[in-house]
């Protein structure tokens, strides 16, 4: 049995062969990802961080659908779709633990965290400095727009910034609203610092100096300083941002991003959609959401092209193409009997949905009309004349002449109607005494806009999410009324 | 043979006293039972024993002594590694390879000859120099070999907690995969089925759930570790060992801890001539159960009543005649017939020195939802053979390839079978012009797809996986009782997802583009193990060992691609067809590396000790925690073993308690790295068709981050009685998770990038295991009832820091929060409101605390905090997932050349939240309905508990609320198998050995008051959401013939 053992030796010799080069087993090479160590080396990197930054805007969290169903409160539009928790957001009857305001919490934030890692990061990179600028300016810009969102729909939030990031310290307590707009104002101002006046071939999308600029001024109506906002929107006014030809050319896959447009959320079917499409009439392949009221068709003044341009009504005939030809819009195809075309349209190839649209967030039309007002109310009626007859003048309506507050308001609503604002709008009207947001929203227009009840001043601000309330273990604290 | 002390002692009393032989001279000590434990480990101790020094021991008087020689066979030929002893004393030695053996003894003493497996017997010498010994198979428990991490033990030697499983208990079941089989077959084993489709997944949970993170145990194939046995053939399965508790599992260390599945596959035996079996069956199935929804004319009528509780106008759809005719029955054209078909092909035998199997098998199952199918084909080839009588090679491997498709029945936005109770009744399947109908006539009807559409049109979602499963083994006798082992394993597989999403353009969930995603990934894992065995007797003292070091590397790689605009033709469903192609890599490494080892010490049979101790080094760790050092201990005392003991009713008595700590390092790769990934696509450009992809954080860091510990007590009996015929055993066990991993939580205000994982949490499971088992034979007519019990208490007792609970994946459909895990609670209790009935009146809601929105005919809750208004801090736990009891129940009979099986399963005191309810029932969801909903409220005192029907359902009736908890106790009779096997001497006229017919059922019937279609739901987010039925698919009643036939 002796000679066994040479048997052995091959065991042996395994044994330490295996022993000798095995710590190769415990290696741990994290394949396809990089570690934040290892990131953050040159420009490519900092280009890919703040691609990253926009890429939320997108979401249906964000502009592909939830952002937009705050704008169902306004008196401009039925929730139509099939979200039951829509119902209470329109109708005032929500609790905090209503879906629609969780969605996009963590969506804005994480645009903030995306932020905070270009603004920690990228200064320590080497690169080209105009890149390096740009980006940074991007960031604060990024920054500021979603405070800015927060500062509307909840009013105070937690602001995370960049030593939050570094302490790794997130559950904290909520700023007021004087203090997110304090932060969205500073970061806006080192955005228009940092940021080009306009971009050209690839970059156009990218927020500019008058991305910046817009939001900036739209700030300050809202704080009611009204001389910021005339002298930051007027950076638009005589800026290179001029309104495009046609309304509609906002709207259209083909020309949307022209220089009216400072801001949108950019759609590419197939690579990279928005789900806004969601407004279609569903037998066309959409969810019918967001059905346009009576109210407003009945708002636009005879003539006023932008009716059409934004609102099917029954009778409309669209190409569809494809094996359906022209198509006509009637009255069954939504809720409503009208429906909302500004964030969608047919290829005309297939008659399928056209998921390349964009969601316009900033115009400058916005803007002119963002001035108009400060100016009336800082100078009383006429003084925005100008501002409101260029925007009229752009799809052939009459001018106006010693234009007030009313005619202000009603060339907001046709102008900006669908586009987020008209809620805001009359809150912030309301809050001015200028309009009775009350008795605006408690008149009954019938099936699609019954008498809703706004509580003042619970109702200017929606609850923030339940949900972060209990994960906060009493840190962050509910808005009043709630 | 070297010289033999010979001693007297007289007048003892051997169970009193024992022989210090090891140290050379006799003492006397008393022994204190229990102190001593004795162990002689695993089979191959006796295989591999070799004689012994020993002392002849005679209480009377010194004989004559002689040689005793002689062969120990059975009835197929020698035996080697039998034990003959000289009986009442320490004198033993084992037959050699050829079954030889020699011995001195007195030539009036008497032989005992023993060998695993085999009844013992007895042979008086009478003077005669040769003995040849014939032993026969004793099929007693007690005698029963269980495999044991890296060994086999006597079962009447195992001090851990283990349950076995045979072949013939999981032989022909009609289901796809091994764990399935298993369901109620050992106490302390849930088998947690995540519905019933075809290849559908199932969940092995080993003494409760030890974790919120993954808690499947390690399987060991053959002898190869494995995180899973898909692919497995049961039919291959000669025995199935389940290792409970930490003195059984610890040698596997740092995948140890929600226990270990040991599988052995069936070998040829030594010495047997060539047999073919062939195992065959076939047979149909169908859904036991289907829910009433609403009629067309129904619908309406409710629809009509719901816009008028509203206060609004009635869309005109619901007066429009052509959707007012009872149309389709949806779940009757989803449900069909399916089939299951099953063939099995094996060859067994063996040659002069070796023995082979080699196995053919051929699975195909087609579900009871149409176009759901899964088949399986194995391959195994298993050799053993002894090249010299000091070296012995074994081989294992088994292929197999499965494949699968099974249409969406788990999102409860547009799973197939949620659809069809939804899907308006009115509608037909297609209409007039040939294409399906559909909901884009009216959002009235909801945004569901027409569920023919999707199970015909929307449904390639195939899935391939091919298996290789495989080690090689060397063992070689080095020395007297020592034997040094190598062990070489590849676990590999290759798995194809290829999934195709058509063009959608006439159903609401529609699709603008088509598009085809194939994900295409191999994994291997290969192991190197090295180690020395020793066994050996001393006189009384048997003492085994093993000790060894073991590496296993696990490689996963592959791609995803995707892109659109395929067309729907098998030919074109190619990647390359495509725009917009994308395609990522991925892969990933871990590693393990570890020693172990195993000490068994035995006294006489009687006293039994076992301590284990592995340490791994794992790479999921960072740096500095990489190493886990696992001890075990464990001891058993053989009551019945003791003279002092004479109860003649009680064949085995024996007691055990052992305590250990195990580790489990499932958790996600490189936690202690923040990671960044790419992937994020945004457009720029004046036509918005510059493509970008962004970098982003997607994890953040816990460089401490290690494996979570398990610490678990256990104490044990085991019993036999009345010749065998009743056995009973029960084990207790206390298994306190600690370090737990929890994420720390997902605050909104970081961003979505995951947080890390911290070492935080303790989970404590108690449990009392009940086994009883009676067999016995009267005449021709033999029976036997074997019965299982387990009653297992889940607790968490902590979790981060400032942490009162985890929460869970809302329902998707209502958003609601469902499950919570609580300190002090079981994982994943139901957490919400609790309701007291209906608003009857006005006056009733005025009279209750402020419930906003809240009417007469909406649900009541209960203002739990008394603070007068009914908000989110009026909810409390309403419900726990977790069965007060699992059990099952095997019945056998047989008569003549007939056999009968009856096979229950159950579960007592569980809780089952009908999330399926909360939309079905919901009339702000513009669907169909559940029938039920005819009971709804309509006035004072209509209803009580089904809430009127209202679109804005502004008191949100449908909350989480104990409204839908519904008890999931069931009693299933699992399995129903009547055989009978065709007299010997007219099948072997035709050379037939054996040959059985059997008629079998699966889920026979099920007795249980739950009204969805299936009690067992298993898991909708990880184990922290549990028994929530959202529609999954439900398991279906089988009936098959099959025939076993032996050549």
């Amino acid at each position: 049995m002796k000679n066994q053992y040479k048997y052995l030796v091959p065991f042996v010799v395994a044994i330490c062969l295996v022993q000798s080069c095995d710590d190769e087993i415990l290696e741990t090479t994290p394949y396809g990802q990089y570690t934040s160590a290892e990131f953050w080396r040159n420009a490519e990197d900092a280009e890919a961080a703040a691609n990253a930054m926009y890429q939320p805007l997108r979401w249906e969290d964000l502009y592909g659908h939830s952002e937009n169903v705050f704008d169902n409160s306004s008196d401009d539009l039925f929730r139509a779709g099939d979200h039951g928790y829509e119902t209470a957001m329109e109708n005032f009857t929500f609790d905090a633990s209503n879906n629609g305001f969780r969605y996009g919490w963590t969506a804005k934030y994480e645009m903030i965290a995306r932020a905070n890692a270009v603004l920690i990061n990228v200064p320590n990179i080497e690169m080209d400095a105009t890149l390096k600028n740009r980006i940074l300016g991007e960031a604060h810009f990024i920054r500021a727009f979603a405070y800015w969102r927060f500062s509307v729909i909840y009013g105070s939030v937690p602001i995370v910034l960049e030593q939050n990031v570094i302490d790794n310290n997130f559950n904290i307590a909520k700023s007021s609203i004087e203090e997110v707009r304090s932060q969205v104002e500073s970061d806006l101002l080192k955005a228009i610092d940092y940021l080009p006046e306009s971009y050209s071939g690839d970059d156009i999308g990218r927020a500019s100096q008058g991305t910046a600029y817009g939001l900036l001024a739209k700030l300050y109506l809202y704080e009611e300083d009204f001389a910021a906002a005339i002298s930051a929107g007027e950076a638009i006014i005589n800026g290179p941002y001029a309104l495009a030809g046609n309304y509609r050319d906002n709207f259209e896959v083909a020309s949307e991003n022209n220089p009216e447009m400072l801001f949108a959320a950019q759609g590419l079917d197939g690579w990279a959609d928005v789900p806004k499409t969601y407004d279609a009439p569903r037998p066309w392949g959409g969810w019918d959401f967001h059905n346009p009221v009576e109210d407003i068709v009945n708002e636009y003044e005879t003539d006023d092209p932008r009716l059409g341009y934004s609102i099917l009504r029954p009778g409309d005939m669209i190409e569809r193409g494809g094996e359906f030809g022209t198509v006509e819009f009637t009255a069954d195809l939504s809720q409503t009997g009208y429906s909302l075309t500004k964030y969608w349209s047919f290829n005309t190839d297939d008659g399928t949905i056209n998921r390349d649209h964009n969601v316009p967030i900033l115009r400058a039309a916005d803007v002119y009309l963002i001035v108009a007002e400060a100016k009336i109310r800082q100078d009383g009626p006429g003084a925005g004349d100008s501002e409101i007859n260029i925007v009229r003048n752009r799809v052939g309506l009459d001018p106006v002449s010693n234009a007030g507050m009313p005619e202000l308001i009603h060339e907001r609503r046709v102008e900006l109607f669908g586009e987020n604002q008209r809620h805001q709008d009359l809150m912030r009207w309301d809050k001015a005494g200028i309009v009775d947001i009350v008795s605006i929203y408690g008149e009954d227009r019938g099936q699609f806009d019954p008498p809703r009840t706004f509580e003042k001043p619970k109702h200017y601000y929606f609850p923030l999410p339940q949900s972060e309330i209990d994960k906060s273990e009493g840190i962050l604290i509910q808005n009043e009324d709630y | 043979m070297k010289s033999k002390k010979s001693v007297s002692y007289q007048g003892h009393d051997s169970s009193l006293y024992a022989w210090n032989l090891c140290a050379g001279f006799p003492t006397k000590r008393k022994i204190l039972p229990a102190l001593l434990f004795c162990s002689l480990i695993s089979g191959t101790t006796i295989v591999a024993a070799i004689p012994v020094d020993g002392l002849s021991y005679d209480s009377n008087i010194i004989n004559f002594q002689q040689t005793i020689t002689g062969t120990v066979s059975d009835e197929l030929g020698p035996l080697p590694g039998a034990t003959v002893q000289v009986k009442g004393t320490s004198v033993g030695v084992t037959t050699d390879f050829d079954g030889n053996y020699s011995i001195e003894a007195d030539s009036d003493a008497i032989l005992v000859v023993s060998y695993l497996g085999y009844a013992t017997q007895e042979v008086a010498i009478n003077g005669q120099q040769t003995l040849n010994v014939q032993l026969q198979p004793d099929a007693t428990q007690l005698e029963d070999v269980v495999v044991v991490g890296y060994g086999t033990t006597a079962k009447k030697d195992v001090t851990g907690a283990i349950s076995s499983v045979k072949a013939e208990e999981i032989e022909n079941l009609p289901v796809a995969n091994v764990e399935k089989a298993l369901q109620g077959r050992m106490s302390g084993v849930q088998v947690v089925n995540n519905g019933g489709a075809p290849g559908g997944e199932t969940k092995i949970r080993i003494r409760g759930t030890g974790t919120v993170n993954n808690s499947d145990p390690l399987y060991v194939v053959d002898g190869v570790p494995t995180s899973n046995i898909n692919g497995l053939n049961q039919n291959n399965i000669a025995s199935l060992e389940v290792l409970k508790d930490a003195s059984a599992s610890a040698i596997y260390g740092t995948r140890a801890a929600n226990g270990v599945v040991i599988i052995t596959t069936k070998k040829g035996t030594k010495g047997q001539k060539p047999s073919i079996n062939l195992n065959a069956y076939t047979g149909f199935s169908n859904v036991r159960k289907t829910i009433d929804v609403l009629t067309a004319p129904q619908l309406a009528e409710i629809k009509i009543e719901r816009s008028a509780n509203d206060g609004a106008d009635a869309d005109a759809v619901w007066s429009d005649p052509q959707y007012l005719n009872q149309t389709t029955d949806w779940q009757d054209e989803i449900f069909e017939t399916g089939y299951t078909n099953n063939a099995d092909f094996s060859v067994t035998g063996a040659g002069e020195n070796s023995s082979y199997l080699v196995g053919f098998g051929y699975y195909d199952e087609q579900g009871i939802l149409s176009n759901s199918f899964a088949n399986r084909l194995t391959f195994q080839l298993n050799t053993d053979t002894q090249v010299t009588d000091w070296l012995k090679i074994n081989q294992n491997l088994s292929i197999s390839r499965r494949k699968t498709n099974s249409p969406n029945t788990s999102s409860s936005q547009s799973g197939v079978i949620a659809s069809a109770l939804r899907f308006h009744p009115g509608l037909p399947v297609y209409l007039a012009d040939g294409n399906y109908s559909t909901t884009q006539v009216s959002s009235e009807f909801g945004d569901i797809n027409n569920p023919l559409h999707t199970i015909n049109e929307d449904n390639d979602l195939r899935q391939a996986n091919t298996r290789l499963l495989g080690n090689i083994q060397a063992e070689i006798k080095l020395y007297d009782g020592l034997s040094f082992k190598a062990n070489f394993g590849l676990d590999g597989e290759i798995s194809d997802r290829k999934r195709y999403y058509p063009q959608i353009l006439d159903q609401t969930r529609n699709r603008g583009l088509s598009s085809l995603e194939r994900e295409y990934s191999e994994f291997y894992s290969i192991l190197q193990e090295y180690f020395l065995s020793y066994n050996k007797l001393f006189g009384d003292h048997s003492v085994g060992a093993v000790a060894g070091y073991t590496e296993q590397s696990f490689e996963n790689q592959g791609f995803y691609a995707q892109a659109n605009n395929i067309n729907d033709s098998e030919s074109e469903k190619i990647l390359s067809n495509g725009d917009n192609d994308n395609a990522t890599e991925f892969r990933s490494h871990d590693g393990l590396r570890s020693m172990f080892a195993r000490v068994n010490y035995g006294y006489k049979n009687r006293y039994l000790l076992t301590a284990t101790f592995r340490s791994d080094e794992s790479s999921r760790f960072a740096e500095g925690n990489q190493r886990g050092n696992f001890p075990a201990f464990s001891a058993g005392w053989r009551i019945s073993e003791e003279s002092f003991f004479n109860v003649p009713l009680i064949d085995n008595l024996k007691i055990s308690g052992g305590w250990g700590q195990l580790g489990n390092q499932n958790i996600d790769r490189l936690q202690y790295l923040a990671t960044l990934t790419a992937g994020n696509r945004y457009s720029f450009g004046q036509d918005g068709q510059v493509q970008v992809e962004g970098i982003s954080q997607s994890t953040y860091a816990n460089p401490d981050v290690t494996w979570e510990t398990v610490e678990m007590t256990n104490f044990g009996l085991e019993t036999s009685l009345f010749d065998y015929r009743l056995t009973f055993n029960a084990n207790y066990f206390i298994k306190n998770t600690e370090d737990m991993l929890l994420r720390l939580p997902a605050i909104g205000s970081q961003g979505t990038a995951t947080a890390p994982f911290k070492n935080a949490g303790e989970v404590q499971n108690k449990g009392l295991e009940l086994e009883l088992g009676w067999n016995d034979q009267k005449g021709d007519f033999s029976y036997g009832v074997s019965a299982n019990a387990s009653f297992i208490s889940n607790k968490v007792v902590s979790l981060l820091e400032n942490q009162d609970y985890l929460t869970s994946d809302p329902f998707s459909r209502t958003g609601q929060e469902l499950s919570r895990t609580y300190i002090g609670e079981p994982i994943a209790t139901f957490y919400g409101y609790k309701s007291d009935g209906l608003f009857q009146s006005e006056a009733e809601v005025n009279a209750h605390a402020l419930q906003e929105g809240a009417q007469p005919g909406d649900v009541r809750f209960q203002d739990l905090n008394n603070d007068g208004v009914i908000d989110d801090n009026d909810r409390m736990i309403i419900g726990s997932p977790h069965p007060d009891v699992t059990y099952g129940l095997n019945l056998d009979f047989g008569y003549k050349n007939f056999d009968l099986t009856a096979f229950f399963v159950g579960v007592g005191g569980v809780d089952i939240f009908n999330a399926e309810k909360t939309v079905g029932m919901n009339s702000s969801f513009n669907f169909n309905y559940h029938a039920e909903i005819l009971d709804r409220w309509t006035g004072p005192g209509t209803s009580n508990s089904t809430p009127r029907v209202t679109f804005n359902d502004e008191n949100n009736n449908f909350r989480t609320s104990d409204l839908f908890i519904e008890s999931g106790d069931y009693f299933r009779l699992k399995n129903l198998t009547l055989g009978y096997t065709l007299p010997l001497d007219i099948t072997e006229k035709y050379g037939i050995g054996k040959l059985r017919l059997y008629l079998s059922g699966q889920n026979v019937f099920t007795i249980t008051g739950y009204s969805g279609f299936d009690p067992e739901l298993g898991l909708t987010n990880g184990n922290l959401q549990q028994n929530v039925d959202t529609a999954q698919f439900p398991q279906s009643r089988t009936y098959l013939l099959g025939v076993n036939l032996t050549f």
